[in-house]
């Protein structure tokens, strides 16, 4: 299992569209991916559950992961919500 | 909701005009009326019926959305499009469906009511939420309710249900089934979401002369019950929310189209007939049946092209003979013996797929098309001919064949209908036998060999809108190229010139049902060099008249002759506006997005 701290520095935070990219980066993978804020965690691979979240600009997000693929999907996710910032113009 | 505090500023969006006309009043959101859904049980039995009703709405719901995001993508580019997977996320999100039939099969109760239990209960968490952003995603949340509600309710509930007053009715798109049922003096204006200016809801929309703007987009998601809004069905906009200043300008618009079209509407019953005599042919041209009468009381003396495509398209099998002639005589008996022109099925590239296993090809529009259908498939060929044979005799019906480009095509389908006739005769079942057959001039080869095909033809109808595109070797949806576009060219009027000359060279007459037709900048051009019909559409027709009652013939012959004089399309728009600004002040009305102001400014 792996676990990973990020911030989400994109101006509208983990909106719906950035919402929907995570969780499309999650069903690629087969390991369990769970993103928890204030200790309220879930389903990584559940749009209802990261829109849930409330994860706007700023906040602190964890990723958990647990699977055969966590490393690779770990990476895709860092990927996601650091480098590209969710694609936001 | 939060959608009322985020939009009360103005916001516009950029649609497809369909429908001419501005509509201002409350926006009326289709499906606005799910507050009617009411918990009741169900029977053990039905429960697993009930779940499956659940995942079939959910399903259809998606394939919408499908749609509207293939459509905003090709329209609006792909990140505008993204909402839309967004939305299918939801909806295949174990919390939402899952959890709804959970709770079929736990409580018993309806599909509707449960659903909107689970949606809502997230809408009202969203609802809590800090960040103003966040708390707008409570409107993706309603549009997903609202669209699978409405999959659910089904065609018992059109649109119109439930319609406070007048309003602007907004739907994602409007079903056939739905327009039909609308309380026509409470519908002030139809906006969809998806569609194209053929589509049945477009085409409904302007033969009931209501405003009407499609392809919005994801509009429906922006809107509350009553939010007001302007439509114009000339520009393709829509306005929520508009400012005082937008309202007024707006409102003296409207004031103005209305005092002209009711000027115009004057001389509905009069005769199109220029003022030294000279009597065109005006008609309309229709695809479906609810436009005849609209059509008719508008002064159209009979239908100058039926595209009868509509019946191929709307079922993966094709119409049987039955089905077709019921559907034509329906037609034929609401014209009351006025003329009308059947094109024979005009299918070709994507749209004939279905029915005849057309390759992919790599230029559908020099493939596979119109008349070249008809040999390898003569016997749907031979099924339309025999329905509209039996139907001729309860009016006055031509044939009119598409896509023409060479004489022997014609002789072949004179052929075929010859033998049909014969088939008919053996069976002592009456036609009208004196049926006058024409070509359709829509092809460079068929326009430069006129006087060829008139010899085998009662008329020529020219459809101006491939005859350009085929002329100019510009694709019109291409938007590299569409500004060459251009109708005015003088080698498309040479074309149209020639093509009428051969025509009334062999002694038959020469009519136009293409685009041009109703462009009121070409009608003097148009009388000018002879041809004896226009077919035009269906709005056009009191405009295009007032323009024939108002001219001499032979000051259209000099026009014409000055026109064709020109070396550029720039040279003839500029002459013909200039005449037109002249002789029809009155028909300009200064609004920025009127056609013909809007192509003086260009």
């Amino acid at each position: 299992m792996i676990e990973k701290k990020f911030r989400i520095k994109n101006k509208l935070g983990i909106h719906a569209r950035p919402a929907g990219q995570l969780v499309k980066v999650a069903t690629r993978f087969k390991s369990a991916i769970y993103i928890s804020r204030n200790g309220n965690e879930v389903n990584a691979k559940s749009i209802m559950g990261v829109l849930m979240l409330e994860a706007g600009h700023g906040s602190e997000v964890i990723i958990r992961i647990n699977g055969e693929d966590e490393f690779s999907a770990l990476e895709a996710i860092e990927e996601l919500i650091d480098k590209r910032q969710f694609d936001e113009e | 909701m939060h959608a009322e505090s985020a939009a009360s500023q103005e916001m516009r969006i950029k649609g497809l005009a369909v429908s001419q006309g501005i509509a201002i009043g409350p926006a009326f959101p289709f499906g606005s009326g799910i507050q009617d859904v009411r918990p009741h049980e169900v029977a053990a039995a039905e429960v697993e019926a009930e779940v499956q009703r659940l995942t079939q709405a959910i399903e259809n719901a998606k394939c919408e959305l499908t749609r509207i995001g293939e459509e905003t993508q090709e329209r609006l580019g792909e990140r505008s499009a993204e909402i839309f997977e967004v939305h299918i996320l939801i909806l295949d999100d174990p919390e939402i469906r899952g959890a709804a039939i959970r709770r079929i099969r736990e409580e018993r109760l309806n599909a509707e009511w449960l659903f909107l239990q689970v949606v809502e209960k997230y809408e009202q968490s969203f609802s809590h939420f800090k960040d103003e952003y966040m708390r707008a995603r409570a409107t993706d949340l309603q549009d997903v309710k609202r669209r699978v509600i409405r999959q659910l309710q089904g065609a018992a509930k059109s649109p119109g249900d439930g319609l406070p007053g007048p309003a602007v009715v907004f739907a994602a798109d409007l079903m056939p089934s739905e327009t039909i049922h609308l309380r026509r003096d409470y519908v002030l204006g139809f906006a969809t979401e998806l569609g194209s200016r053929t589509s049945h809801a477009a085409i409904l929309a302007r033969s009931l002369k209501v405003p009407s703007v499609v392809g919005l987009g994801p509009v429906c998601q922006y809107l509350v019950p009553g939010t007001p809004v302007i439509l114009d069905g000339y520009s393709g906009q829509l306005i929520l929310n508009p400012a005082p200043e937008t309202l007024e300008r707006y409102e003296k618009t409207r004031s103005l189209y209305e005092a002209l079209s009711h000027k115009l509407a004057r001389s509905r019953t009069l005769p199109a007939r220029t003022k030294d005599g000279k009597d065109i042919e005006l008609s309309a041209n229709i695809e479906f049946f609810e436009e005849v009468q609209p059509a008719i009381a508008d002064g159209a003396i009979g239908v100058g092209l039926y595209r009868t495509e509509y019946l191929f398209l709307m079922r993966d099998e094709l119409p049987t003979e039955e089905e077709q002639y019921a559907e034509y005589v329906r037609i034929i008996d609401a014209l009351h013996r006025q003329p009308i022109i059947f094109r024979t099925f005009d299918l070709g590239g994507d749209k004939a797929q279905r029915h005849f296993h057309v390759h992919q090809e790599a230029n559908p529009f020099l493939g596979y098309r119109g008349v070249r259908l008809y040999s390898e498939r003569e016997e749907v060929f031979r099924m339309q001919l025999r329905a509209i044979l039996r139907a001729s005799v309860r009016g006055r019906v031509r044939i009119l064949i598409p896509m023409i480009s060479s004489v022997t095509e014609m002789r072949f389908c004179r052929g075929v209908l010859e033998s049909v006739k014969e088939e008919l005769r053996a069976a002592a079942i009456p036609f009208d036998e004196e049926i006058p057959v024409g070509a359709m001039i829509e092809v460079p080869s068929a326009a430069v060999s006129a006087d060829l095909i008139a010899r085998e033809c009662d008329f020529l109808s020219i459809g101006t809108n491939d005859l350009i595109q085929y002329t100019l070797a510009v694709d019109r949806s291409n938007r590299y190229v569409d500004q060459m576009y251009r109708a005015f060219s003088p080698s498309v009027l040479r074309l149209i010139r020639d093509t009428i000359h051969h025509g009334h060279a062999q002694g038959v007459w020469v009519g136009m049902c293409g685009e041009m037709a109703s462009d009121p900048l070409a009608t003097m051009a148009l009388i000018g060099m002879g041809l004896d019909e226009f077919s035009v559409s269906p709005v056009s027709l009191l405009v295009i008249k007032d323009i024939i009652r108002r001219v001499h013939f032979d000051e259209c012959e000099n026009l014409a002759e000055r026109v064709l004089s020109y070396s550029t399309a720039d040279e003839v728009e500029n002459y013909l506006s200039s005449v037109f600004r002249r002789k029809f002040r009155d028909l300009i009305i200064h609004d920025p997005n009127h056609p013909l102001v809007r192509r003086e400014q260009n």
